[in-house]
């Protein structure tokens, strides 16, 4: 692998050799301000149009420029800014004010490895979302601040547990059992977004039952370790027509993250100290008993012993904490021309709304750029740590889940510490929440660093053309330790015989980049066209190796695993080794047409044949019409593009398992699963078709598309006829179709020095369709607990996230057909944001209207004769909670329920503290802003259960919405204060 | 123009270097050995551990809070479980119907049975294979192939004592791209069981003294572990399917070769010789799910007591009293019992033992139309298990035969208490409808059945009934 980049390399070198080219030039001098506050504005990139001559303008705006005498245009243009063109016939001196560019036009957006594009010109519908948007009010990861920010992205938090657990969904079902999950680069690196089993599983016991999945234990996606404050944007590439370039892993969408670096000038000192609390948000609430006689006939003669008429809230005893979270940030960036640099630190510690339950985070960041004449070195780096206490939560078979066991405690029984520090049993369950949180450990504990260098190498500069090489390494390391314990003294822990459960996983992660890429401009003089070519390489490896001990039989006062009488052991290992290298060429003809085509070729280890080589092309255009008058823009695209998504790492092996044995004599089993001798990666081929129409010289924007996609070669897992003596077989095959429409409209309502009102929405829908099924129709794996409580049902002609259930009368010819479908009918935001002199309000509200949920939380507290609506007349006579009862093994619908919602998810007040305020105070201070946020503030929904966006089984594409007892939601709220310095 | 000449010069390159691409990606599985490797390359090593795995596979699914045991238990109303997480132990088990998406209910009992023959098909392909020629003398092959076959059939057996006269495939074991076994009667089955026991036992008879070195018996067959015993474990199995098939001459015939020991003189822990599965603490073993101490999940059924004869030692050694426990769907039904069977997470399991043959005995010369033979046996069991008193012939000779088949099924149902017997019992002889109903909501389900995931890959081909 090695001797093959420096052959490349060398290649290169040769065929394109470094050239000097002198030209006669003349120097142009100017200012360049803020068009709306006069300002003076630092940091603007000023080029000749046509050549590779550019400059930055210094801290008083000014510039100073050489430029060959045959360019007639300045282009002039700040992040942030409407870039300005300037003729320069005639001009030495040029004077310009810049329009601040609210939605966004003039940047450049990504897309190539690493090339990019003016959004303006841009041929696919790119979302990009600001580090500003995602700060605004703190959220339990990154994801969580992207919803409602980026149309066509259906993102949902598993659980309100702290710290994360989010599936991003970009246009729909992208897979049906392969990763879910869009691919993360950040500064050019892939990272892990990895969610690893915390094994809670030991002692719920949740795989035991009719689901054997161990990602029921709420685990956390890793890509919450990111701080938000160190992000400057985030790109998300949808879907294969923009994503092709990352080929076989971008089927999903990638997810682009640029980290903030700094800029030429003073430093620049950052501060944001924010106190909040959490607070449950929503209740599930209990059946009120009348009186005694109610509860003996309930429960049995006697049940009622003790009953004094008084009642508990045990949601409220359970999580109704409010504990004060605290979020503190900094950072100081700033730099000479050569040398640039960005600081930060983050120290955040978030107080869950349950005893024992919260999330740390920790992080430190330096990132440096320095120039060396034709030679730039980036280099980042970022040491996290993050610490998740996560409680217990989720599907469960040994009634310890809290909300398992509500179901079946009502609410005259005092569970509540007793006066000498001990816990009352409970008489109706096998375990005491209260006592089981407070007594419990359940500790998540990473450390991750992740480090990239980036080296650009302008290898050939001349007039019109340049020739740039770009080398990028990195490291992605993690290791991940869940340690949870729970004593002896707890009333569940002596119902296996082995009293006291202490819980070991140690995992280690290591992700490593290497990237060359060769970057060939080509744009003459008079500017009627520019070409970008680029070639590049790409080699990643993967490894992630997890070790797992369960102890049991633990002394009281012990802890430690090796206290434990009987220790079972578990290792996974696992290994990918990927090779890619693509090509690609862009060419923008008198900066209106833009064409673009380009290929992906990959290898990887996670094919069955490791050689095989996996072509993915792509091609795009778009033409950009300037009109005067009311519509002051127009931009027709359309893009083409093809990605894939790989098999897992272990997915292609049919193996013996060798981990059992009986009394320590080891056995060979066959352990179910087998694959196909030819497994190898999905196939996404998307063509998106849209328009651009910027109104009242870009006061507002829509943004339109449309697209429609078939991902052919799925990775299927197929239940096999069980007397084949093998359970699942791992396969390529079928075929699905999705199809859909998304719009983003902003708007600027209002807009003057000192009020300015800008309204965004975004809209999205999609539709899919199993076109091609190879195979009987089947449930997917973790899909659900057999289809009598309803479950997915993948069935060609059917949408992939169809729920099914039974049915009297079923015209499939089975006893069970569709009852629902987990895909929404459509996903809207309206985020609202207004200044008014020194005073901002900004609000998003989210809404999805149409996704069905199973509520087996429903369920179990109706089977507990415990829920709130249990003594309504129900349908059939009997009370409504027991003809629910009756009727669910027959009616499919009967714990389906609509997960329609309208949720407001952020708000924020703010106020710029006026100079005279401050300036007394501390002369240091530029500026000073108190605020005041809440995270979800509200939520209107007719769903019974606690929150409509749960999902048991973790993040899967088909397969959420499946609620039993989740960690409940909260709101939070926050008041801060940033400085700037 | 040179520059124009440089760009063509990218793909050219690009084109070069895929040809060559990466040729060094491949990664092992680092977790557990190919199952062709294993298969192809066979070692005497490797041959003991796929034997140890065929122990392993056949311990699977019975054992669980919703395993084998405890839910022929729940439909022969000897036990409930009253489990607050699954209502569907009431719902689905005493309700119904048996849904047969539902691995863990209506569909269980059938994908691990056909593990296990799969991996006693994978150990039996590879002794009759050529690469294993050279590896085993013919003794060893056959005291192999008999351990293999036996535990396959019990394996068949238990699918058919699921499925009843639904069914079940007996062909498996090809390859699994290929069509898939169909699906027999039950008459065909137990003939399949039955002739499956005979191979294997004609393999035994060919073993040598003992077992291949590399093979490790678990401690579930102490006594049974030399070819010539394991054939007397053979012999009792294929009686108890002699009895299942109603051909009693036959059961008759195994039982005299099998490990019966019905003389005088004989205490209540010789009834419990006889082949079990094991279970461990050890890391990588398995408990046995049925061990309860918290006695409020697995329960007994209330009629256990009101049914026992006065004074039936059973009854006293194997229930316990607890304190009320009501059922999780709020059904009204309650129980202040549950068992004292499995008293530790290592506990073992029988297989087939004693006490079973003296009743098979009885049952066979009953339904021969001995009924005289009979009264030993069930006298012997009455007095060792029960502390009962014996009758007399004379009482015995004025019993009808209907009473003759109560008494006999009331000791089977004592002496095997939750061992997985009663509702096999009740069904051979149409007696499902005496089982008690707790409630009018109750019914006694009489078979499972097949499971989705095997109708499903069957649509073109479904069986006429089960599906």
């Amino acid at each position: 692998m090695r001797r093959r980049l420096t052959f490349v390399l060398g290649v290169l070198g040769i065929l394109f050799g470094a050239s000097n080219v002198f030209a006669q030039t003349r120097v142009i001098t100017g200012n360049v301000s803020d068009a709306l506050t006069n300002d003076p504005l630092s940091g603007v990139r000023v080029e000749a149009l046509g050549t590779t001559t550019s400059t930055l303008t210094d801290a008083d705006g000014n510039f100073n420029i050489g430029v060959p005498v045959t360019a007639s245009e300045l282009l002039i243009r700040r992040i942030g800014y409407r870039a300005v063109a300037v003729n320069l016939a005639g001009v030495n001196d040029v004077q310009v004010q810049l329009q601040a560019d609210i939605f966004r036009l003039e940047e450049i957006v990504v897309t190539g490895q690493a090339t990019g594009i003016v959004r303006r010109n841009l041929a696919n519908a790119v979302s990009t979302v600001s580090g500003t948007d995602l700060q605004r009010v703190p959220a339990a990861s990154i994801e969580m601040a992207l919803v409602g920010k980026v149309a066509g992205a259906n993102i949902q938090q598993n659980s309100g547990s702290p710290g994360g657990g989010v599936q991003v969904e970009l246009r729909g079902v992208s897979s049906i059992n392969a990763n879910a999950q869009p691919l993360y680069v950040i500064d050019g690196i892939i990272v892990s977004d990895v969610a690893i089993p915390s094994n809670t599983n030991a002692v719920t016991r949740a795989a035991s039952g009719s689901n054997a999945s161990s990602v029921q234990d709420g685990q956390v996606n890793r890509i919450v370790d990111i701080n938000p404050h160190d992000i400057e944007n985030i790109e998300i590439l949808k879907g294969a027509s923009a994503s092709a370039i990352y080929g076989s892993k971008a089927s999903n969408g990638v997810i682009i993250i640029t980290t903030r670096r700094g800029r030429v000038g003073r430093p620049q000192i950052r501060l944001s100290q924010r106190f909040g609390t959490f607070r449950r948000s929503n209740s599930i609430g209990m059946r009120n008993f009348a009186d005694a006689a109610a509860i003996d006939d309930a429960f049995g003669a006697g049940t009622s012993a003790g009953f004094t008429n008084e009642r508990f809230d045990l949601e409220e005893l359970l999580a109704g904490r409010g504990a004060l979270s605290t979020e503190t940030s900094a950072s100081v960036s700033g730099g000479t021309p050569t040398t640039r640099y960005f600081m930060s630190g983050l120290w955040k510690s978030d107080e869950g709304i349950m005893e024992n339950t919260g999330f740390d985070k920790q992080s430190l960041r330096l990132n440096i750029d320095q120039d060396l004449g034709n030679i730039r070195v980036a280099v980042s780096s970022n040491l996290i740590h993050t610490l998740a206490r996560r409680g217990l939560t989720n599907n469960d078979n040994a009634g310890v889940s809290p909300y398992m066991v509500f179901a079946f405690t009502p609410n005259f029984v005092d569970l509540s510490q007793n006066a000498d520090g001990t816990y009352p049993d409970n008489p109706f369950e096998r375990s005491n929440p209260l006592q089981t949180l407070s007594l419990m450990t359940n500790i998540e504990d990473v450390w991750r660093f992740m480090g990239s260098a980036r080296i650009e190498f302008d290898a050939m500069t001349s007039e019109n053309s340049s020739l740039r090489f770009i080398g990028v390494g990195g490291v992605d390391r993690f290791s991940q330790n869940n340690e949870l314990l729970f004593p002896r003294e707890l009333q569940f822990e002596d119902d296996d015989g082995l009293p006291g459960t202490s819980l070991f996983t140690t995992s280690s992660n290591e992700n490593i980049n290497i990237g060359l890429n060769a970057i060939f401009n080509y744009s003459p003089v008079n500017g009627s066209m520019s070409s970008t070519s680029s070639f590049g390489l790409q080699y990643e490896t993967r490894d992630l190796n997890i070790v797992r001990i369960t102890a049991r039989n633990i002394a009281s006062g012990l802890g430690h695993i090796n206290a434990g009488t009987n220790v079972q052991v578990f290792e996974n290992r696992a290994r990918v080794e990927d090779f890619g290298f693509f090509l690609q060429e862009e060419l923008l003809l008198n900066d209106r047409f833009l064409l673009t085509a380009g290929l992906r070729a990959d290898q990887s280890s996670t094919n069955s044949a490791s050689d095989d080589i996996f072509v993915y092309p792509k091609a795009a255009a778009s033409y950009r019409f300037d009109m005067d008058g009311f519509f002051s823009g127009l931009k027709i695209r359309g893009a083409y593009g093809e990605a894939g998504n790989q098999p897992n790492a272990v997915a292609r092996f049919t193996s013996y398992n060798a981990t059992a044995n009986i009394e320590g004599s080891p056995g060979l089993q066959v352990s179910g699963p087998i694959a196909d001798s030819d497994l190898r990666p999905e196939r996404q081929r998307e063509f998106e078709f849209g328009v651009d129409i910027e109104f009242g010289d870009a006061r507002a924007t829509l943004e339109a598309t449309a697209f429609t996609r078939t991902v052919s070669d799925l990775i299927l897992t197929r239940t096999l006829a069980p007397s084949r003596g093998y359970t699942f077989e791992t396969f390529n095959g079928g075929e699905m179709r999705v199809r859909g429409f998304e719009a983003a409209l902003n708007l600027v309502a209002a807009q003057s020095p000192n009020m300015t009102w800008i309204v965004r929405t975004t809209f999205s829908l999609n539709r899919s369709k199993i076109t091609n099924l190879p195979v009987p129709a089947f449930v997917p794996a973790n899909a659900g607990f057999g289809t009598g409580l309803g479950a997915f049902f993948i069935e060609e002609g059917a949408s992939a996230t169809q729920i099914v259930g039974p049915q009297p009368d079923c015209a499939s010819g089975r006893n069970f057909c569709r009852v629902g479908d987990s895909n929404p009918d459509f996903r809207a935001s309206f985020i609202n944001d207004l200044s008014f002199g020194s005073l901002n309000l900004f609000f998003l509200l989210d809404w999805q209207k149409g996704s069905d949920i199973i509520n087996l939380t429903r369920l179990l507290f109706d089977a507990g004769g415990n829920s709130i609506d249990y003594d309504d007349p129900g349908t059939d006579g009997n009370p409504l909670g027991l003809s629910r009862l009756i009727a669910f093994g027959v009616d499919g619908t009967t714990y389906l329920e609509s997960a329609s919602f309208l949720k407001m998810r952020e708000l924020t007040l703010s106020w710029d503290i006026p100079e005279s305020v401050f300036s007394s105070l501390w002369g240091a201070v530029d500026t000073a802003r108190l605020t005041f946020s809440v995270r979800n503030v509200f939520t209107i929904t007719n769903y019974s259960g606690i929150d409509p966006e749960v999902s048991n089984f973790g993040n899967q594409a088909v397969g959420r919405n499946i609620d039993v007892a989740p960690f409940p939601p909260s709101r939070s709220f926050w008041l801060g204060i940033n400085l700037g310095l | 123009m040179i520059n124009t000449r440089r760009l063509l010069a990218v793909p050219a390159l690009v084109l070069a270097l895929g040809l060559g691409a990466c040729d060094t990606l491949t990664v092992p599985d680092f977790d557990n050995p190919s199952l062709d490797d294993i298969l192809s390359n066979p070692t005497r090593g490797s041959l003991g551990a796929m034997a140890t795995g065929v122990m392993i596979g056949a311990r699977a699914g019975l054992s669980g809070r919703a395993g084998y045991i405890s839910e022929l238990g729940i439909l022969g109303r000897e036990s409930y479980n009253f489990d607050a997480a699954d209502p569907r132990f009431v719902s689905e088990l005493l309700i119904g119907p048996l849904d047969r998406g539902n691995g863990a209910f209506g569909g269980n009992h059938w994908a691990p049975r056909y593990i296990n023959m799969r991996n006693a098909n994978n150990l039996i392909d590879v002794i009759t294979g050529t690469a294993a020629g050279a590896l085993l003398s013919s003794a060893d092959a056959s005291g192999l192939l008999g351990f293999a076959k036996t535990i396959k059939a019990i394996d068949l057996l238990l699918v058919i004592n699921t499925r009843d006269t639904y069914g079940a495939a007996v062909d498996v074991g090809g390859d699994p791209a290929g069509p898939l076994a169909t699906i027999e009667s039950k008459t065909a089955v137990l003939a399949a069981v039955a002739a499956l026991l005979d191979e294997a036992n004609t393999d035994l008879g060919s073993a040598g003294a003992s077992f291949m070195s590399e093979m490790t018996l678990h401690s579930g067959f102490a006594g049974f572990d030399t070819p010539a015993a394991f054939a007397q474990f053979n012999r009792a199995l294929r009686a108890r399917v002699a009895l299942y098939q109603g051909d009693n001459p036959a059961a008759l015939t195994a039982i005299a070769a099998s490990f019966i020991n019905g003389g005088g003189g004989i205490g209540l822990s010789d009834l419990y010789t006889g082949v079990y599965h094991a279970f461990s603490q050890g890391p990588g073993d398995a408990t046995n799910g049925l061990f309860d101490p918290s006695r409020l999940i697995l329960l007994a059924h209330p009629s256990i007591v009101a049914d026992a004869q006065g004074g039936d030692d059973r009854l006293a050694r194997k229930v316990v009293t607890i304190a009320p426990v009501s059922d999780q769907n709020s059904r009204g039904v309650t129980t202040d019992r549950a068992f004292d069977i499995y008293t530790s997470l290592e506990a073992q399991l029988p297989i087939i033992r004693n006490e079973e043959l003296i009743l098979i005995r009885a049952e066979a010369n009953l339904a021969a139309g001995n009924a005289a033979a009979a009264l030993p046996d069930i006298n012997l069991i009455r007095e060792v298990s029960g502390n009962l008193a014996p009758i007399s012939g004379a009482a015995w000779g004025v019993m009808t035969a209907g009473e003759q088949l109560d008494e006999l099924l009331y000791n089977k149902r004592y002496s095997l208490l939750f061992e997985g017997h009663r509702w096999i019992d009740m069904r051979r002889y149409g007696r499902l409808d005496q089982l008690p109903l707790d409630v009018a909501a109750f019914v006694v389900h009489s078979q499972f059945p097949i499971p989705a995931n095997e109708c499903n890959a069957r649509q073109d081909n479904l069986p006429a009934t089960g599906c």
